[in-house]
């Protein structure tokens, strides 16, 4: 079975046919063209697979009034830049970005082409016709947390991640918060694998980790490998990241953090349909559904989940944030005074680690 | 001390794959070639092995579907290098392009698919004991892997085909002169060293993590490259070099995962050592003169009879 | 009726530039053929890696741009491979002229000058060379093999970029990224048609191959490189030192790669992030081969493989064909070229007679 983009647009119009008649009867004769860069393969079942499913939700959604297309495997760099004009150049009329490492591309190609939109997505320069999007993947970590804070038995968690970049120091710090505030004694150890797509080296990260007496995993690369180790080891559990990867751990998954950016993608085509188009700075989460929690695992009681779904629902409706005070760094120097909460500018640029959590090298 | 059990495990599965993929390649290399293809042919090994584990379940028939697959990409080598006597650089990097674009294609129907992992060989009372996993807690190619380091050994120094390989890789035309054909058998060659690059791939999704992902082997097929050379093409010595790489690449983990010392060294070093250890031992085994001796005379240089 | 083989006294200079066209119109048609009977759009597929990007003149700027490194690389390669060195490790030696000229401009960042250009592209050339003396060094003096070491290099040259832009080189506006500064004005390659991408390493990878070019055929460097290469002991009686040419196609091929690694850091990219590395190294082999190890040759050479790369692009977003199809298409051409070389040296003979009895 393979997937084009024909196939896709066939099934995406299909689905759409019935509930959007409404948006569908404005749409312009003339389809709005969307075009998608991705830095991975769309099969890596993580970052890019979500992205991609954004796209197929943006087709569902609405149907024939949007055309899109996507290229994957982008170098970050030149070879970004020039796939940008391509499209650009194709008549697509709005253009995500959606891998951070793309951002000096579209700022250029934007200049070039002003009457084309940009969205890029975990980046920071904006311009005209160039918006910003993210997501607070850091909510779904302190639901994460606070089912391993409940369940974990050595008290020994873990973070296998890439690069240590503000977005993923965001998530170890979120893991951290969220269990202590369950359980004190719990300890955060993250490993860092200088790779985003080496699964077998992602893979026995995670089992040196179980080895040395970790029960609860959370991963920040692009695929499921750690999460299918802690599955054989028959650990505790661990999280999906990116998509709910229940398929390869069945057991062990605990929840997953679902990037669901389709509603992200879906509001941005719906107005430059209507022309109402800005460039947008956004961090959406819990409450905007850009970011979701997948179905608890089997290992989670109801008293876990109710807690769970506590901090879950706390996130949406406001009355939680995980980066509110007092908040300590790991050499016990206080950052954050009590009942004050860090703002966005500082957590995007996050380059240290609350209590709890052991320095990497 | 307790930790060093796990991490023997963990390392001898990690060199499994590089080991396999290393003998073949020795084996093609004391011919007098120079197969560079070997990532390329070790992932249309993973994505047949992955696809042969996925439609039967059974991982010995996996292993079978990922030696084929490796060997039938080892003809395109053979045969652009043996019968058309074509530069066997080029064609080898040609050759993993060539692996990597294939496999991709074939494998995006199989992303977000699990399989199951090759259980060990050994019943569970062993494979599973504290202690005695560290002999007895390995599933299949593993000591395939032992035996074939032997085997390698053995052909090579005590049989008389073995014998014949040698000769053709050191002299080509004087093997061609005493009327051994150079030809078939750098062939066989070729194709044996296609068949380990495959097993070796497909160890990926059935020893160390089972799904398919793009360029899964992530740049072992060349460290199994590098391998070779720094064994200076000695059976045994690949097998000590394949679980000093595997320390090296599980040591980094361990020693990020546990703390201590070792954990300040900075990732980057530790994904260059093994490396940079190639180079290094390189330099030593010429220092002492026993990889000129050691090194097939007629490595990587077309045969091209006058007549 | 059978054909048979037969070697020809003087390899055929017609043939030898007559099998990369070949290759090339062959991998047409049979990737046409296999992609269509795997449920491809396979016309489609080469009508849109092969034509488009040529027919559409907004794509001549992305293929000037793609192909200035890969020719730059393919030159250097093209005179170490006459003369028999096998350096495979441009890609480290790209990475290392690019790290120099970052460390240049990074150097001189809110320093303003015409000199700080040429003082990077300074740097980068010292700096591929440098990388390469050490294969070169390890060669001549202890006769390791430079195809490994070279090799090895590569991946360690990668790696040191992680550590530089991780930890001494990060952006410190960054947000945290793993990447440097972006460079001052005075530090990027300036574009040479307005409104346009194309720098001013476009015209520098068309220079290089015709100096090379020139070089190669009419001086003694040239020959001496080609005599090395093709008869070594007929080298050494005539009194040329292995030695020398070893070190002379290191730090060439080096040196250009370098070239090309500093040209990119401070054109395209204007700073160094960890996607830097694209393969220019390794591509720029296959270029070298496919322009035959002629200078000339290298530019068309450059200009086939950047056609592929771009319009690789251009099918994924007109006709769905995925990016591993462009790996495939690559590796065809160069399998028909590399298999082509048999023609060079040998003629296709009719045989009639009692060999095959059956046969017509």
């Amino acid at each position: 079975m393979t997937i084009n983009r024909r196939t896709i647009l066939k099934a995406g119009a299909a689905a759409a046919a019935l509930p959007l008649l409404g948006s569908r009867a404005f749409a312009q004769s003339e389809p709005l063209k969307v075009g998608f860069i991705y830095v991975g393969s769309i099969n890596d079942n993580g970052y890019n697979y979500a992205h991609n499913q954004g796209r197929i939700f943006l087709e569902e959604q609405l149907g024939d009034a949007v055309e899109t297309t996507y290229v994957e495997n982008v170098p970050e760099g030149p070879d970004c830049e020039r796939v940008l004009r391509e499209l650009a150049q194709q008549g697509n009329k709005l253009i995500f970005a959606t891998s951070f490492g793309f951002g000096d591309s579209v700022i250029k190609v934007a200049q070039q082409f002003p009457d084309v939109k940009f969205e890029h997505a975990t980046g920071y320069q904006k311009a005209d016709n160039v918006g910003l999007y993210n997501a607070r993947f850091y909510e779904g970590r302190a639901v994460c947390g606070t089912i391993a804070g409940h369940l974990s038995q050595t008290g020994k968690l873990a973070y296998i991640g890439s690069f240590p970049i503000p977005e993923v120091v965001m998530g170890i710090n979120a893991l951290a918060l969220s269990a202590r505030k369950i359980n004190p004694e719990i300890t955060v150890k993250p490993v860092y694998i200088s790779t985003w797509n080496d699964p077998a080296k992602e893979a026995d990260a995670a089992r040196a980790l179980i080895d040395q007496g970790v029960d609860i995993i959370a991963q920040h690369t692009d695929g499921p490998a750690a999460l299918q180790v802690a599955q054989e080891r028959g650990i505790i559990g661990g999280f999906g990241q990116g998509a709910d990867m229940s398929a390869f751990a069945p057991e062990t998954q605990l929840t997953s953090i679902i990037d669901h950016w389709g509603p992200r993608y879906v509001a941005s085509a719906q107005a430059v349909i209507d022309g109402t188009w800005t460039p947008r700075d956004t961090w959406e989460g819990l409450k905007e559904d850009v970011v979701q929690m997948g179905p608890y695992g089997p290992k989670v009681t109801e008293e876990v989940k109710a807690a769970a779904e506590a901090v879950r629902t706390g996130q949406i409706d406001g009355s939680f944030h995980i980066f509110t005070g007092p908040i300590k760094d790991n050499t016990g120097t206080e950052r954050v005074p009590a009942g004050v909460t860090m703002t966005d500018a500082e957590l995007l640029s996050m380059d240290w680690y609350v209590e709890g959590v052991e320095q990497p090298a | 001390m307790e930790i060093i059990i796990p991490i023997i495990v963990t390392l001898v599965f990690a060199a499994t794959p590089i080991l396999l993929a290393a003998l073949g390649e020795l084996v093609v290399e004391k011919s007098g070639v120079l197969n560079l293809g070997v990532e390329g042919m070790m992932l249309v090994g993973a994505i047949a092995g992955f696809a042969g584990q996925f439609y039967t379940g059974n991982p010995y028939f996996a292993l079978l579907c990922g030696a084929m697959a490796g060997a039938a990409t080892s003809i395109i080598f053979g045969f652009l290098t043996l019968s058309l006597s074509a530069n066997q650089t080029a064609t080898g990097l040609a050759l993993t392009i060539f692996g990597t674009g294939f496999s991709a294609l074939a494998g995006a129907p199989f992303s977000a698919r699990p399989i199951q992992l090759m259980g060990p060989l050994f019943p569970a009372e062993l494979a599973s004991h504290p202690v005695l996993r560290v002999v007895f807690g390995y599933s299949a190619p593993v000591y395939f892997s032992f035996f074939m380091v032997f085997a390698v050994w053995y052909f090579l120094e005590k049989t008389r085909p073995g014998l014949i390989l040698r000769a053709v890789g050191e002299n080509d035309l004087s093997a061609h002169s005493i009327g051994y054909s150079v030809k078939l058998v750098r062939y066989l060659a070729v194709l044996f060293g296609g068949a380990m690059a495959g097993i070796a791939g497909a160890c990926f999704p059935l020893l160390l993590t089972p799904q398919w992902a793009e360029r899964m082997t992530a740049g072992r097929g060349w460290i199994a490259v590098a391998l070779v050379v720094f064994a200076s093409w000695r059976p045994f010595r690949l097998l000590g070099g394949a679980y000093l790489f595997g320390l090296v690449m599980t040591m980094e983990l361990y020693a990020k995962a546990g703390g201590g010392p070792l954990s300040a060294i900075p990732s980057e070093l530790w994904a260059a050592l093994p490396y940079l250890a190639t180079i290094i031992v390189l330099v030593l085994i010429s220092i002492r003169r026993d990889a000129s001796t050691n090194a097939p005379a007629c490595l990587g240089k077309p045969f091209l009879p006058t007549n | 009726m059978l054909f048979r083989l037969e070697k020809r006294r003087e390899p055929s200079q017609l043939m030898r530039y007559l099998t990369p066209v070949a290759a090339v119109v062959l991998t047409m048609v049979v990737g046409a053929i296999i992609f269509s009977l795997i449920g491809y759009d396979g016309i489609g597929a080469v009508r849109e890696i092969f034509l488009t990007p040529l027919t559409n003149s907004y794509k001549w700027q992305d293929l000037g741009v793609k192909a200035a490194p890969l020719i730059i690389i393919g030159v250097g390669l093209s005179i170490a491979y006459r003369a028999n060195v096998w350096n495979i490790g441009a890609e480290g030696q790209y990475v290392v002229g690019g790290l120099a000229g970052t460390w240049v401009a990074l150097a001189t960042h809110g320093l303003n000058g015409p000199w700080i250009l040429p003082l990077m592209v300074l740097a980068g050339v010292l700096g591929g060379m440098a990388y390469a003396a050490i294969p070169a060094l390890l060669r001549t003096r202890l006769n390791v093999n430079e195809i490994l070491t070279s090799l090895m290099l590569t991946y360690a040259s990668v790696q040191l970029i992680y550590y530089l832009i991780r930890a001494p080189w990060k952006d410190p506006m960054g947000m945290g990224f793993p990447q440097t500064r972006l460079f001052a004005e005075a530090a990027r390659l300036p574009t040479i048609l307005p409104g346009t991408i194309v720098h001013l390493g476009v015209p520098i990878a068309v220079l290089v191959a015709l100096v090379a070019w020139f070089i190669m055929s009419r001086s003694v460097f040239g020959y001496q490189m080609r005599v090395v290469g093709t008869a070594p002991h007929a080298a050494r009686y005539g009194g040329f030192s292995e030695n020398k040419t070893i070190w002379l196609a290191m730090l060439v091929s080096g040196g250009l790669a370098g070239l090309a690694g500093v040209l990119e850091v401070a054109g395209p990219f204007q700073r160094m992030v960890p996607g830097f590395p694209t393969n220019y190294g390794f591509t720029a082999i296959i270029v070298a081969f496919l322009g035959r190890l002629n200078p000339l040759g290298v530019i068309f050479a450059g200009l086939v493989m950047a056609i592929t790369f771009v319009g690789g692009e251009v099918a994924q977003t007109t006709i769905g064909l995925p990016n591993a199809a462009t790996g495939i298409f690559q590796a065809m051409v160069l399998f028909f070229l590399l298999g082509g070389d048999l023609l060079v040296r040998y003629r296709v003979r009719r045989v009639h007679g009692a060999a095959a009895p059956g046969t017509a």
